[in-house]
């Protein structure tokens, strides 16, 4: 079967070349057909007929004789399958005839010596002449770099701008007027330390900042992809990420946790490690196409996303791209790239593969005693509600037997209903009903059911074609739908009591019974819709009696009227016995969507990524470009021994990859601007010194966060002005030297959380989640749409995410889609946007909420009331002319609002909402100096 | 003097989404050469033979042995087991033997092609249309099947077909979206089946409601479109104060394009909410194109709605539309009875819109697509059903450029694999592409450290389809 992957990460840098270059003519015509017709063969472990048709070397002694084989003239014809195309014959042919080029030769790769697998070394500060611009040993290597350029930093930012900067780059929330008063206040030096103090001690701090994690570890509710199942308890590992960042969890534990936190001792022997289980979150919490058919290839596509995921994040490498053939630019061989899948082969992230839909793993965070005797009751309250189920089943199978041998007595009763002479028009269905010694309700329901209708019924088909022939042609159908009627009643009958021997055998041997069979409506659809679908004429509303699914107060009693009083009372006594169970139950245990450990796998390489093509063993190791060759000593699966390497100081990624993340995300653009590839393809840093020292500093400091923000926004290059000058924009336009602040626009937390913010809507309430359910929704369902972010006044970091549905205001402004690691969020400007802001219900009642503040303020002027509008959304006070110019809008938006034939209940209110609209939208709110 | 951005920091940051008027103003000469505004209309690669697409997506997978390709030998054979080894199907396990048509095929037009009844009225239109027999997906299930043939990838997240097509050519009307995606179903996929994925989002589908609200429900089909509080004159005055404090913000804020770029997107979106519900408005079309349409009836209202607003965006220079049956054509069982419902409520909504593109005019540079992410299997599933298909199935195409009344391709004598001219859905897409001007192996896009393609390494064209 054919593989997209396999062709996945094999395109070259192509596309712009009007006349493909000979490697680029290997690589997209004649290596997928190598690939798929020869590989599979002819590779360097099997090297059938002693050929290795997959590398240059091994290709050579084919390249003559493959034309003749491939043209089918010969003795030999390959590929044994049949004949290729003759496109394809014709590629091979031209390939053959340029030299057979075999690009891997001529490709620049990178290799050990490669900067980013070399030691984070210490470089010496560099000299400055601008000494007095140097707050932080960061800022000399800005400097340097600066004036080596000829270049001048920006001005220092203004306390106001720096506050706001500041407080949503570390909160995400705008500052508040009394914190602004307080650090307008506040003349001390280390005024503005303090500032960065308070916001890293706020929870807010965890919000944003596990935010930004949070995209890097892809993170959804939902599986997304075919079947968009919850995840139900992913909330947690959410949690989990905001409460590390609070309480500013070393680095390297978190990785620990992430990777292996199930396999990290507890604090007490015998007890769940809950944190570390939830942790691991971060490797369950990805995409997956539960309801792919072909289940090896299902359950790699789950490996190769956790590889990509771990690789990605941790160590800026795309080692993903190696699952079909070596890493083209990157050191990582293919050995490379199962020696890591065999780590997580040998974890369980399902708890069933086989099946349509695969099912997901879900952790308890109990010890297993507890939780087995959760699992044991709830094994009871099944094995109870399938015995009423069991009585339910005869009942109704008892009824429709009693009234199968007068169906075609209710057909025609029906017929001769509709066709009653005029001077019966007045008899009422009942006596019809009486007269011919039938039963009204089912006669009225036969009645309804052979009206014809627009619904499309083949079933019926005969029966009015019957009808058309008059009254003989009638019975005689009538009596053929009974007699099949009865016949398929005596299979469905015997299959359905077989079921409830069985049920009564398991209840007496106190076994789970299996689930009740279901009706194969194929078989014969008269039947399914006369007596199982619930409005057939012969059904009985199907009544559950388990709690789940009692409906209305006839349900409740227990009793159903065409039930005979013994089966009534039997239900009645198991329900209580129901009941009982339901309340001797043990709660349900707190449960995490995580991972733990499988039976160790011995994974092999899958030769062309296929998992039906297994190629030399790949014992279990890291990357060897890093690690070496050695094996290391595993227990299990090794994921804890894969973490202790990831998080090793020593590690010439890990801490470069973290801490160019966190310069990021404060400074608009990383050191090295491609986070999340540090290999060949990525940029080169722009300051390589300042990298390796951020790096060397963040392990110094015991790999804490906190620790980082402090050293990097209490530097003059954090605070710079935004302002860019004239040849700083000529010189250096993309800001690489970082000479300036970069303005940003917010990212949508900030802009929805900020508008909350400032009418004070916001509900600060941390953690826990607003999803509900488990599973799915139907196909054509609204409810797969994720959380609707007008309806809560929670932080936005908590609304659920169904990953295939993301909320439409998250797509609107670049949220990205949680499918792989973020490399940090874009920051479009689009049309859309702007409709949000003018005419979202959302921004209109965030602009009336905030008017009605101002107002309700009494003592205040207009004057004031501006000024407080400003300072909540801009962190400053308006200048005289700002003030004058809207208060004169006011009274002319006032005039104009009489004069358009609006009645606003409070025109005063109106005209202040526009005002606040106005600022809401400006783009001084929206950016960020 | 604005600095040298870089194109990918002006995709990113330029006023658009759905339009802009770009920043070409602002730049210097040099790169107002490339295109600042990102859904300004582009040159193709070569002449165009269509310009737009409309895409009917049957969402479920009809039955291509019941509806376009009829396979005598089901007749003969019907019952018997399959003669060769069947292939991996999606509910394994409750395979049967083959089984016949329930529908008889007619012979319709000049070209004389069969269409089974369930399709009479684009029976009518087959000198129009040129069907594709020999369709190949990679996934036997919903999800990866809908995202391979919207995106051309059953696994990963990548960009649509459409947002690829607006991306390499732009929009004809700037106060409309370029590619809207008309009631589609949020499963299989859901929104990145109209997602841009990593292109700019400047390119990703506008939904217009969901496959969960009825047509006649849907009472704002597109966001934040109508402002609840104003009137247009209000509005606008406000706005101008926006644009006033905007302008003093920005005037202290220098060699800094975004923020005009976000000026300019005001402006623009003022102007879309007096355009786009123009174009959604179907009230003011004749009884006789409602008719047509089948408008005029419950079973087709919600489809023939779609279509009809499908042409009004076509004639509106909208690039890509997509029209969603939504998830109902997965017959499992009960095939008979639900492929009849199915078809009564698009065949007459699809000849209505063949008719009514061709007599406008418009059917010339308008590329009709109809079809499913897979095909069902000729042999039954219990009793009376079909699993999935997309080994070989049908697929069909109209206007712009195509051979009418053709049909392309072919499946074995019981309709289960493609044999001949088989047309994998990257050839599909290749060809697709190719008919709009487009190279498939050109029209690329880096990210990640190298380039994409709607094709990935993928992708010939069915040169024997052209007129």
């Amino acid at each position: 079967m054919r593989l997209g992957l396999l062709s996945l990460f094999a395109l070259p840098l192509l596309g712009l070349a009007q006349s493909p270059q000979p490697a680029d003519f290997f690589e997209t015509k004649v290596r997928p057909i190598l690939a798929s017709h020869c590989f599979a063969c002819h590779n360097s472990k099997l090297k059938t007929a002693g050929l290795d048709l997959s590398t240059a070397a091994g290709f050579a002694p084919a390249r003559d004789r493959i034309l003749n084989v491939l043209s089918y003239q010969g003795a030999i014809k390959m590929p044994p399958q049949g004949k290729l195309k003759d496109q394809e014959i014709a590629d091979v042919t031209a390939w053959i005839q340029m030299g057979a080029p075999w690009p891997q030769a001529v490709r620049q790769k990178s290799d050990r010596t490669f900067w980013s697998f070399q030691p984070v070394k210490d470089y010496p500060l560099p000299e400055v002449r601008n000494q007095a611009w140097v707050k932080s040993p960061i800022d000399r290597f800005i400097l340097a770099r600066l004036e080596e350029k000829g270049l001048t930093p920006a001005p220092p930012a203004d306390k106001l701008t720096l506050l706001r900067r500041a407080t949503f780059d570390l909160t995400g929330l705008p500052p508040t007027p009394r914190e602004i008063d307080d650090f307008l206040a506040d003349q001390s030096p280390n005024a503005f330390a303090k500032v960065v103090d308070r916001l890293l001690a706020s929870p807010r701090y965890g919000e944003r900042w596990g935010r930004h994690w949070l995209d890097v570890a892809r993170y959804a509710d939902s599986t997304g992809a075919d079947e968009d199942i919850r995840y139900p308890y992913a909330w947690r590992y959410r949690d989990y990420v905001i409460d590390a960042f609070n309480r500013d969890l070393p680095y390297d534990q978190f990785i620990r946790e992430q990777i292996a936190g199930d396999l990290l001792p507890a604090a007490r022997s015998g007890e769940v490690n809950v944190r570390g289980v939830v942790a691991t979150g971060f490797l369950a919490v990805g995409l997956k196409l539960l309801a792919e058919q072909d289940k090896p290839k299902m359950v790699y596509d789950m490996i190769d996303e956790q590889i990509d995921t771990t690789t990605r994040a941790f160590l800026g490498l795309t080692v993903a791209c190696a699952r079909c053939h070596d890493h083209k630019f990157d050191p990582i061989p293919t050995r490379d790239y199962y020696s890591l899948a065999g780590f997580f082969a040998s974890t369980k992230s399902l708890s069933k593969v086989e099946g349509t839909v695969s099912q997901l793993y879900f952790a308890p965070l109990v010890p297993s005693d507890v939780y087995q005797r959760y699992e044991a009751a709830q094994g009871l309250i099944r094995a109870k509600s399938k015995q009423i189920q069991e009585v339910v089943a005869g009942e109704m199978l008892r009824r429709t037997a009693a009234l199968a041998p007068r169906l075609a007595d209710y057909m025609l009763a029906a017929y001769q209903y509709d066709l009653r002479p005029k001077a019966q028009e007045k008899l009422c269905i009942g006596d019809f009903a009486h007269e011919r010694n039938l039963d009204s309700a089912v006669l009225e329901r036969w009645d309804d059911f052979l009206k014809p209708g627009d619904d499309f019924r083949p079933f019926l088909d005969a029966w009015f074609q019957a009808l058309a022939k008059g009254r003989p042609a009638a019975e005689e159908a009538a009596r053929a739908y009974q007699k099949q009627f009865q016949a398929t009643l005596a299979e469905w009958s015997g299959k359905l009591d077989a079921w409830r021997d069985k049920v009564r055998a398991d209840a007496a041997a106190g076994k789970e019974p299996p689930d009740r069979p279901n009706f194969d409506g194929g078989k014969d659809r008269f039947f399914e819709a006369v007596a199982i679908t619930p409005s057939g004429p012969f059904a009985i509303r199907e009544v559950s009696f388990t709690k789940k699914k009692l409906g209305d107060a006839e349900e409740k009693s227990g009793a159903n009227p065409l039930f005979s009083a013994e089966a009534n009372a039997r239900i009645h006594s198991l329900e209580a016995q129901f009941a009982a169970l339901e309340k001797a139950s043990p709660a349900q245990p707190d449960m995490a969507d995580a991972v733990c450990d499988g039976a160790p796998v011995e994974q092999h390489v899958l030769i062309r990524g296929n998992p039906g093509n297994p190629g030399e063993l790949a014992p279990r190791r890291f990357l060897t470009v890093i690690a070496g060759d050695q094996i290391p000593a595993t227990h299990g699966s090794g994921r804890l021994e894969l973490a202790e390497w990831l998080a090793s100081p020593q590690h010439p990624l890990t801490s470069r990859v973290m801490v160019n993340r966190i310069w990021q995300y404060h400074f608009g653009q990383g050191l090295v601007r491609t986070p999340n590839n540090f290999g060949l393809l990525g940029e080169k840093p722009t300051h390589p010194e300042l990298l390796d020292y951020l790096a060397r500093r963040f392990v110094e400091q015991g790999w804490s966060i906190k620790a980082m923000h402090r050293l990097l926004m209490l530097s003059s290059a954090y605070q710079m002005s935004s302002r860019i000058s004239k040849a700083q924009a000529e010189a250096d336009p993309a800001n690489l030297l970082f000479s300036h602040f970069d303005r940003r626009r917010l990212d949508v937390e900030e802009i929805r959380d900020g508008l909350l913010a400032a009418d004070r809507e916001l509900d600060l309430t941390m953690g826990g989640t607003l999803q509900s359910g488990f599973g799915t929704d139907g196909e054509n369902s609204a409810a797969r749409l994720s959380y609707d972010p007008a309806v809560s006044r929670r932080r936005t970091v908590y609304l659920p995410l169904r990953r295939s549905n993301l909320p439409s205001l998250l797509n609107l402004f670049d949220f990205g889609d949680a499918t792989t690691p973020s490399e940090g969020r874009e920051r479009t400007n689009v049309a859309p946007q702007a409709l949000f802001m003018m005419n979202s219900r959302f921004v209109s009642e965030r602009a009336r909420d905030l008017a009605k503040e101002l107002l309700a303020e009494n003592s205040a002027g207009d004057r004031q009331r501006l000024e407080t509008a400003y300072l909540r959304l801009f962190g400053r006070k308006p200048a005289p002319e700002e003030t004058d110019d809207l208060l004169h809008y006011l009274a002319a938006f006032r005039g104009k609002t009489a004069d358009s034939g609006l009645k606003p209940e409070d025109p005063n209110l109106f005209a202040w909402q526009s005002v606040c609209h106005i600022l809401m939208s400006s783009n001084e709110f929206i950016y960020v100096d | 003097m604005i600095p040298e951005i870089s194109r990918r920091a002006l995709l990113r940051n330029t006023a658009c989404g759905f339009g802009t008027l770009g920043l070409m103003g602002l730049l210097s000469d040099v790169q107002a050469a490339e295109p600042a505004n990102p859904m300004a209309p582009k040159k193709p690669h070569f002449e165009p033979r269509a310009k737009r697409v409309i895409f009917l997506f049957m969402h479920g997978g009809p039955s291509s042995v019941d509806t376009f390709d009829p396979k005598p030998r089901l007749e003969k054979d019907n019952g018997k087991p399959l003669p060769f080894k069947r292939p991996l199907t999606f509910a394994e396990g409750q395979m049967g033997g083959l089984m016949k048509s329930p529908w008889q095929f007619k012979r319709y037009g000049e070209s004389g092609l069969p269409v089974s009844d369930l399709f009479p009225h684009v029976g009518s239109c087959v000198d129009d249309i040129c069907m594709l027999h020999s369709v190949v997906g990679d996934s036997v299930a919903h999800g990866g099947a809908s995202l391979q043939l919207h995106t051309g990838s059953n696994t990963f997240t990548r960009p649509s077909m459409g947002s690829w097509i607006v991306y390499g050519l732009g929009s004809e009307n700037q106060n409309l979206p370029g590619f809207i995606t008309i009631k589609p179903s949020l499963a299989h996929g859901g929104a990145k089946n109209w997602s841009s994925a990593f292109l700019p989002a400047a390119y990703q589908g506008t939904a217009l409601g969901n496959a969960g609200i009825k047509a006649r429900d849907l009472v704002e089909p597109i966001e934040n479109l109508v402002n609840r509080d104003l009137t247009p004159e209000l509005q606008r005055y406000e706005l101008d104060q926006l644009q006033k404090i905007n302008r003093r913000h920005a005037f202290s804020r220098e060699y800094d394009p975004e923020l005009e770029g976000r000026i300019q997107a005001f402006e623009l979106a003022f102007r879309m909410q007096t355009v786009a519900p123009e174009a959604l408005d179907v009230s003011k079309e004749s009884a006789a194109t409602k008719k047509l349409y089948g408008l005029d009836r419950e079973e087709t209202f919600d489809f023939g709605w779609q279509c009809l607003l499908a042409r009004r965006f076509a004639e509106r220079g909208v690039r890509f539309i997509q029209c969603s049956h939504s998830y109902k054509w997965d017959q499992h069982s009960d095939l008979y009875r639900l492929h009849t419902k199915n078809a009564r409520e698009v065949d007459i909504p699809i000849s209505g819109l063949l008719k009514d593109l061709k007599a406008r005019g418009l059917l010339k540079d308008t590329l009709v697509l109809w079809g499913a992410e897979f095909g069902r299997t000729p042999v039954a599933q219990g009793a009376d059903g079909r699993d999935h298909n997309p080994y070989g199935y049908t697929m069909w195409l109209a206007g712009g450029g195509m051979k009418g009344g053709f049909a392309y391709g072919a499946t074995d004598e019981f309709g289960y694999y493609a044999v001949e001219d088989r047309m994998h859905l990257h050839d599909l897409h290749a060809t697709i592409l190719y008919l709009l001007g487009l190279e498939h192996t050109k029209l690329t896009y880096f990210y990640g450290g190298r380039n994409f393609r709607l094709t990935d390494v993928a992708g010939n064209v069915a040169h024997k389809i052209l007129a």
